[in-house]
């Protein structure tokens, strides 16, 4: 008797949950695609945004490269932050965007190893050379230079120094520039060639040291956002507010450099 | 801890569960009193998640999905909606990536039940939906339960599909095992740890509850 | 045909083959008996609806179960059917009297619990109500099972070898409660078993099944000792099957004369069978006198025979002899007499001793080769 009773219960419980579920969908708030390496600055930057606006912004971090595949598979995002102007301009082509793109910020890479590491870090890379021909360095860490460009950066470094052939069988991925950061910040690569701006995180404080790249190295990474064609309002406006004074200080604080 | 991912996560977990009971329920009965022409075919194709690649499956989903042909073209023209980057999108992920987990243990179940007791519910006059509700579903209980908490517990870890899937969207697909790569890939080792460690509390307590439950309607219905 | 209450055709060649018709008045209990794989629960189960035969009209009580060439059939919850399963099929997440209330569904919920108790009552079970199967006894599982399918209000109570699964003990007693029970009850009745014995005890009429095909029906008796052919002695467990020649009738003295084994054999008069034409002939134990020892009586004239004992058994209070008749061709003739007589005639192994064929006894069927002559 009793157990036929709470079967009861539960069909009826059953059924409301049932009929409720559409009501309990996600909030509505705008979505926007964000190159990882670029985390804390943007999360400062959509704080103040926050406080002056009101508004509210998700914010889905990944590579660009992955970034822009998801766009083109009809993903959600109303603004796109790339780590360069190429997967833009593809997104361009496909009319996937809405208007210009603006380039916010120049992005720069740095040599980074967890604090007690003996490895030397200089420009050259010469310290990085020794480390390898004295077997001390096993693993490196750059982003996947197939769909990240921090890890296209880092491999162009590479290559000029030419160290590329040597270094490639110590070379370990991280699937987007912050991966490959949190690899060599926890050790599990010994050295990582990785965003400058990702070294500086707070929470890295006093866990790593690291060493900032020359620009001269490598191509720019020219950190471009563009509207996407189902942009709202909201988005629109925070795309305004990154080419302004107060976002512009963020990202210099973050190490990016102004263009 | 991020609140938001867990609750998004105990949500994807439950709504899965909800259409699964129904088509585990029907396609494990089904499967375990009928013989027909292509039984083996359909079976080793639910039974296809438990070896596939989650990302096999990802894949095959983005494809299927994708708006800008076929049939995610037509769900955008006829619906303005899609099925990946979505809850709704992972609510079908889960629900094939979890069709053997819930169908097997429901049709052992079913199996399990004497020929003779349905037969013998008929003869009291029962009629086939009666026979489902009062033998056969109560006899079948503890494999079904068991069936729900595997596929609970394989939703709420579920993670290969929904970075696939997902598009990592707070509040939508951002789950608590995408959350937890998330904190790690932030450098926030301690959200990642309570994260992490909350979630094994939670699964042990589920299953524990649940395998109690079995246990207790097992001891009544021997 | 018309006052039955049941009447049964069923005919198909595959997968099972069938070819049985068969009908049971009210208030009478037919036993379908055959050996394992006759079929028997097949037809069972066809006049229950969980099986349905390609050909059939199964009609009880006025209703059309099944009528293969209208396309009726209704299925088991459609008609009012009990049945007693071989292994009962209690329910067993029930109790004693939730498994009977299952069955009461022409009554609302109240009175289901005292109809309920009072069919426990009827079998024997009060005070077992609050009971699940899995804590009863083999006689008490079946005797729910029974009460299960009378509270059903049946229009054909149905019984599928329902006594095989308890000890002789249990049975018995059993078998006494099922022919009280039957005066209580105005249904028709269909046992399958495969004993005949409890098909002797229990039924008003039998049905004889072979690889689905019915091969003659009747009284037990009637069967036992007027089977239509050998192959039926056989399978009513007849042990003196002999073949023999007819040679002549007598239409005067009701008379028909064979030769066996070089003797000959006075029959009734069964003139169905041609001079000269080979028989199967059969003659039951309780149709065979033993010659008592010291005192010959006139019965000794009737076919009397000379044998030596080579078979003695006793058991229940009877002597199971085997008497070698033939010694050059091993023809024994089995009999049993009661113990006592044995004893006085101090009957043993290798005793020798007469014994008359009653010609009433001396049944007659058509020529089949049996494996037992040589």
């Amino acid at each position: 008797m009793k157990l036929s009773l709470l079967k009861n219960r539960l069909a009826l419980s059953y059924l409301l949950l049932i009929l409720f579920t559409p009501i309990l969908s996600a909030a509505e708030i705008p979505v926007i695609a964000a190159a990882s390496n670029i985390k804390f600055a943007l999360e400062d930057i959509a704080t103040a945004f926050h406080q002056e606006t009101g508004k509210s912004l998700r914010i889905s971090y990944s590579s660009s490269g992955n970034i822009t595949r998801q766009i083109q598979q009809g993903g959600p995002f109303e603004l796109f932050l790339s780590a360069n102007a190429q997967y833009v301009e593809q997104l361009h082509q496909q009319h996937k965007t809405l208007d210009q793109d603006k380039v916010f910020a120049l992005g720069r890479l740095a040599l980074l190893s967890p604090i007690n590491s003996k490895v030397i870090l200089d420009e050259q890379l010469t310290g990085l050379k020794q480390a390898l021909q004295a077997g001390k360095l096993q693993r490196i860490a750059i982003a996947n230079p197939k769909h990240a460009p921090f890890g296209i950066a880092a491999r162009e470094v590479l290559q000029k120094q030419q160290l590329w052939d040597t270094i490639l069988p110590h070379l370990i991925l991280g699937e987007n520039a912050a991966q490959a950061t949190q690899f060599a910040s926890s050790g599990a690569a010994q050295v990582g060639l990785v965003s400058y701006s990702l070294a500086l995180a707070p929470a890295l404080k006093n866990r790593v040291r690291y060493l900032l790249i020359p620009s001269s190295l490598h191509q720019p990474l020219q950190q471009t956002a563009v509207l996407l064609n189902n942009a709202g309002d909201t988005a629109k406006l925070f795309f305004h507010y990154l080419q302004q004074e107060k976002a512009r200080g963020i990202l210099s604080r973050h190490g990016y450099t102004l263009p | 801890m991020d609140w938001q991912a867990l609750a998004l996560s105990v949500k994807l977990s439950s709504v899965t569960l909800l259409f699964l009971l129904p088509i585990g329920i029907l396609l494990g009965r089904w499967l375990a009193y009928r013989q027909f022409w292509g039984k083996s075919l359909l079976q080793t194709l639910l039974a296809l998640p438990l070896v596939l690649p989650p990302t096999v499956l990802g894949y095959y989903l983005l494809v299927a999905f994708s708006p800008n042909q076929g049939l995610g073209l037509w769900l955008v023209n006829t619906f303005g909606t899609t099925l990946i980057f979505n809850f709704q999108g992972l609510v079908l992920a889960s629900i094939i990536f979890n069709l053997p987990f819930a169908i097997h243990p429901m049709q052992r179940a079913f199996a399990a039940i004497p020929r003779e007791i349905r037969e013998a519910a008929a003869c009291c006059g029962m009629r086939p939906s009666l026979v489902l509700w009062k033998i056969e579903l109560p006899l079948a209980w503890p494999g079904i339960v068991s069936a729900m908490v595997i596929c609970f517990a394989h939703t709420l870890g579920e993670f290969g599909i929904v970075l696939m899937v997902g598009g990592n969207i707070p509040a939508e697909t951002q789950t608590i095992a995408i959350a937890i790569y998330d904190r790690v890939q932030s450098f926030d080792d301690h959200a990642a740890a309570v994260m992490s460690f909350s979630l094994l509390l939670f699964s042990m307590l589920t299953i524990s509850f649940t395998y109690w439950l079995s246990a207790r309607s097992e001891r009544t219905h021997d | 045909m018309t006052d039955s209450a049941i009447q049964i055709t069923l005919q198909q060649a595959s997968p099972i083959p069938l070819s049985v018709q068969l009908e049971c008045k009210s208030g009478e209990l037919l036993a379908l008996v055959g050996p394992s794989g006759s079929g028997k629960t097949t037809v069972l189960r066809a006049i229950a609806g969980l099986y349905q035969a390609q050909n059939a009209q199964i009609i009880c009580q006025g209703e059309v179960w099944q009528n293969s060439m209208q396309n009726i059939f209704l299925a088991p919850h459609q008609r009012h059917v009990g049945l007693v399963f071989q292994h009962y099929a209690l329910f067993p997440h029930m109790t004693v009297l939730e498994n009977i209330q299952q069955a009461i569904t022409h009554l609302p919920k109240q009175q289901r619990q005292t109809q309920a108790l009072e069919l426990l009552k009827k079998v024997h079970l009060e005070g077992l109500e609050q009971r699940y199967p899995k804590n009863l006894s083999g006689g008490q599982q079946q005797r729910v099972a029974v009460a299960r399918a009378l509270a059903r209000q049946p229009k054909v109570l149905l019984l599928d070898e329902p006594f095989s699964a308890v000890d002789q003990v249990t049975r018995r007693k059993l078998y006494r409660e099922l022919l009280v029970l039957r005066e209580s009850l105005s249904m028709p009745m269909i046992l399958v078993t495969h004993d005949l014995d409890e098909s002797n005890l229990l039924a008003d009429h039998i049905a004889l099944l072979h690889k689905g095909e019915i091969l003659q029906t009747g009284s037990p008796d009637f069967v036992a000792a007027h089977p239509k052919s050998a192959t039926i002695a056989r399978l009513m467990d007849q042990q003196n099957l002999f073949t023999a020649q007819v040679i002549a009738h007598d239409q005067a003295t009701q008379k028909t004369y064979l030769r066996w084994r070089g003797t000959l054999i006075e029959a009734t008069y069964q003139a169905q069978f041609a001079i000269n034409e080979r028989v199967c002939w059969m003659i039951q134990s309780e149709n065979i006198l033993l010659h008592r020892r010291g005192r010959p009586s006139n019965g000794n004239k009737e076919n009397p025979l000379q044998g030596q004992i080579t078979e003695y058994m006793e058991s229940s209070g009877l002597a199971h002899l085997r008497v070698q008749v033939d010694k050059q061709l091993d023809t024994t003739i089995s009999i049993n007499v009661p113990l006592h007589v044995a004893k006085r005639n101090a009957l043993g192994l290798h005793e020798e001793i007469g014994l008359s064929l009653l010609s009433e006894g001396i049944h007659l069927m058509p020529y089949q080769a049996l494996r037992s002559e040589s």
